[in-house]
């Protein structure tokens, strides 16, 4: 066998064309899990992090905070969440949420905290109010880190929701945990490849939006890349 | 789980050699790849800093290499590693690894300011000379702070080896689950968390008696 | 006019930074506050728009306590400038300098055509309006940011250290700006510098502060390099104050002896042509050509200029030109001195000046050389 004939089995069977095991289906899955997982992630981690970032207070607690969210490996926590409650979308979000808001939660707050003192100086002292400046200027401005700490969400999300198929989730992990169990490596393989190029397409897309999204005068400057690491 | 309390103190008493060798195999998957990436970023840093065409293609390629799903990269590899095996763990994990200390190195290899640089090469320093006598000190802080986003983030990963069978301490997570047993997985994830923390206290201190001069440079991730 | 009563402002960690500043600084006029650094000085200037709260004492704005204003409010009425320019970068010229009007809920066409009349104002190009401000010079930034200080048309405008970033040339540049401004619109100016040179160039007034915001002088810019009220001023002005005068002194303070009372200087005589202006200077009954007639503009130049001109001029007296170009009068090498050293020799030095009163410390008045030959008003810019 070589992977031409593993990737040939594995995308030329039935069940990957239609069904709960066909690819669109598993893709969707992957794709609504992962997309709860930032969602939630980005409704925690993006508010609380302008909030530590502008008033600075807290940001030595943020960074303990990721260490140690860091140091979380990924199956332990997937594993212990679903036998506390149950295997479900619930049981997992739970991993999800943990692994990813701590990356966005710290470059929310680099960002915000990384805006030109002197910049806020001035608009206070022209006469924006404090929500003003940081809705106005400091937001705007942290934008790229903000994306950046979106991006690594993301990377974090996928791999989670990777891993998640062991529990007895859907996905593409489904694939490359059902090939391990049975020895079937067309699927595995096809799974992992698949993981691969949905990983890859995501990359792209905030490569884009990093590129396009962001005001003229803010791409100007050089994106500060928050390097948070992940677990997964 | 009815009933079940997530800890039970008896079994961590008599699994205590067991979980001990379950560390020292989890360190040594997770950490050794560390090193050697610490021993390819050096050198490639340096080529990268000396010809820079050379950077932006590398990083574009770590780049994408850091976002993929562990999982996913240690099943690829098993055809050609094997099923169960270390190296298809630390394989990746050494790619990943690397993908974070390369540009910390290159960064810490440009964080010389132009004055001290030309300062070198008129006090008659060539190229190479001058990068290993002046630039490389320069990058330790960059690099100690790089080996510690690099190592926490392997101790962590290679507990995902487990699930193809070769995982350390990520055994405890399937023991438990498979038993519906959450001791295991219990001092499993705090085994991790601690092994990390230690590693990253212990690179915390290597920065001070490596580079006493940058208290404060570490902090530039 | 804005008022210190005894306004303090002591760090929570103890250090003093300003300590019980009693200062008046007059409406429509530059007020200059310079000193070291860690003088207070910014602090001081910091106190007006509620960027630093007093820790004792009050700040009066036209009689109202700016603590009881609040403080985005009463910011919209204070421009505010400051080194950097602090311009949002996310924004364009335009929509920088229409920040305060955008604020006062504008509509978006009256401020983009206030913010375009103020671009002008300024001295910049209408093209420069779409630009981002990481594509203007230092200057032109700086000259973005006293626009979008000036926007909203506020009475007072607080600078601090706006041109200390940006090179000397350039930095003339905007002085000389800010000066023609001033004397089109007459603001409330607060000004907080390092730079002697820059504090005699542009204040009306200029207090020099020693540490924790103390005054050691309050007088005119004349006054101040003629007479330092003691040696630590002195120190601080710099061992040349003397000659530097030349350079920052305008040339409207010399006493400048009209046409009307002849056109003879020291054997040679003015030739004018029909519109008043002058041809050159010639010696009466010698039929040989005209020497250059060296000339300076009173409002414009400063005595340097004027010196220069009566250096250069064979009867050694400079002709003083109005805007047009023509001939007001004439003042000699011995005049413009004057207007250098001022009245000479003091019959009777001032005391130090009291800080309430912005003309204590002005060139006496009962001085031997006597009004008339003084300028009326030495410092009515």
């Amino acid at each position: 066998m070589n992977w031409i004939n593993w990737l040939n089995t594995f995308f030329t069977a039935p069940a990957r064309q239609s069904g709960p095991d066909s690819i669109a289906h598993r893709v969707g899955e992957h794709l609504v899990l992962s997309g709860q997982g930032l969602l939630y992630a980005a409704v925690l981690a993006i508010p609380l992090g302008l909030l530590i970032g502008y008033t600075g207070r807290g940001a030595v607690a943020v960074t303990a905070l990721t260490g140690v969210a860091r140091a979380l490996p990924t199956l332990g926590l997937v594993t212990l969440a679903v036998l506390i409650a149950g295997v479900g979308d619930t049981a997992i979000l739970l991993p999800l949420v943990a692994l990813a808001a701590p990356p966005l939660l710290v470059a929310t707050v680099e960002g915000i905290r990384g805006t030109d003192p002197e910049l806020r100086d001035a608009a206070l002292g022209t006469g924006l109010t404090h929500r003003q400046v940081l809705f106005q200027v400091c937001l705007p401005l942290a934008l790229p880190a903000l994306l950046a700490g979106l991006r690594t969400a993301a990377v974090q999300v996928i791999a989670t929701a990777t891993v998640a198929a062991y529990v007895g989730l859907g996905g593409l992990g489904r694939y490359v945990i059902d090939g391990l169990a049975t020895r079937d490596f067309a699927a595995t393989l096809g799974g992992a490849l698949l993981v691969v190029l949905l990983a890859v397409a995501t990359q792209l897309l905030f490569a884009v939006l990093i590129r396009y999204a962001l005001p003229r005068g803010v791409r100007a400057q050089r994106a500060a890349a928050v390097e948070t690491g992940r677990s997964s | 789980m009815d009933g079940e309390p997530l800890v039970r103190w008896y079994w961590i008493g008599d699994h205590l050699a067991y979980l001990r060798d379950l560390t020292l195999d989890h360190a040594v998957i997770a950490l050794v790849p560390v090193l050697i990436a610490l021993l390819i970023a050096v050198p490639l840093g340096l080529a990268c800093v000396r010809f820079p065409r050379l950077y932006h293609p590398l990083s574009a390629v770590f780049n994408v290499v850091y976002a993929l799903p562990s999982l996913a990269v240690f099943v690829v590899l098993i055809p050609y590693t094997g099923l169960a095996t270390r190296a298809t763990v630390m394989v990746p994990l050494t790619f990943y690894a690397l993908a974070v200390l390369l540009p910390t190195t290159v960064d810490g290899l440009r964080s010389v300011p132009d004055s001290v640089r030309q300062a070198a090469t008129a006090m008659g320093y060539g190229p190479w000379h001058r990068l290993s006598a002046v630039e490389l000190p320069a990058a330790v802080p960059y690099l100690v702070a790089g080996l510690r986003v690099a190592a926490v983030s392997s101790i962590s990963l290679a507990a995902v080896g487990a699930l193809i069978g070769r995982g350390g301490l990520g055994y405890l997570f399937i023991d438990g689950f498979q038993r519906t047993f959450p001791t295991p997985i219990v001092s499993g994830i705090v085994l991790v968390a601690a092994l990390a923390l230690v590693t990253d206290l212990l690179l915390v201190l290597a920065r001070r008696l490596l580079a006493p001069w940058a208290v404060r440079a570490g902090a530039a991730r | 006019m804005i008022r210190f009563d005894g306004a303090a402002k002591r760090h929570p960690d103890g250090t003093i930074a300003v300590e019980g500043l009693d200062l008046d600084i007059p409406a429509g006029r530059t007020t200059v506050l310079v000193g070291p650094s860690g003088c207070g000085k910014t602090t001081i200037l910091r106190m007006v728009n509620r960027m630093v709260e007093p820790t004792a004492g009050r700040v009066l704005l036209d009689g109202t306590d700016v603590a009881e204003l609040p403080a985005a409010k009463l910011r919209r009425g204070i421009g505010y400038v400051i080194q950097q320019a602090g311009l949002f970068p996310h924004r364009r010229v335009i929509d920088n300098i229409a920040t305060v009007p955008y604020l006062l809920g504008w509509d978006r066409k009256k401020a983009r055509a206030r913010a375009a009349e103020l671009l002008e104002l300024v001295g910049l190009a209408p093209e420069l309006a779409k630009r981002y401000p990481f594509q203007l010079s230092g200057g032109q930034q700086q000259r973005v940011g006293v626009a979008r200080a000036l926007a909203a048309d506020p009475p007072v405008l607080l600078m601090d250290e706006p041109f200390s970033a940006v090179d000397p040339v350039v930095r003339a540049g905007l002085q000389d700006e800010l000066l023609r401004l001033q004397s089109e619109l007459n603001k409330t100016v607060l000004f907080v510098t390092h730079d002697i040179e820059e504090a005699v160039r542009l204040g009306d007034q200029v207090v020099v502060l020693r540490e924790h915001g103390h005054i050691a002088q309050l007088s005119d810019p004349h006054t101040l390099l003629t007479e330092p009220a003691d040696d630590g001023v002195a120190a601080f002005l710099g061992r040349d104050r003397g000659l530097r005068g030349l350079g920052l002194l305008p040339a409207r303070d010399i006493a400048v002896r009209p046409l009307t009372d002849g056109t003879r200087q020291g054997g040679w005589e003015l030739r004018l042509d029909a519109g008043g202006r002058p041809t050159g200077w010639v010696e009466p009954g010698l039929h040989a050509q005209p020497r250059p007639a060296p000339a300076f503009h009173p409002g414009v130049d400063t005595l340097r200029t004027a010196l220069d001109a009566a250096i250069l001029s064979p009867a050694g007296a400079a002709v003083a030109l109005d805007k047009d170009g023509r001939a007001t009068g004439i003042a000699t090498r011995e005049a413009i001195l004057a207007a250098l050293t001022g009245p000479q020799p003091a019959a009777s030095k001032p005391d130090s000046p009291k800080p309430d009163d912005p003309k204590a410390g002005s060139p006496n008045p009962d001085s031997p050389e006597g009004q008339d030959e003084r300028p009326v008003n030495s410092h009515g810019r």
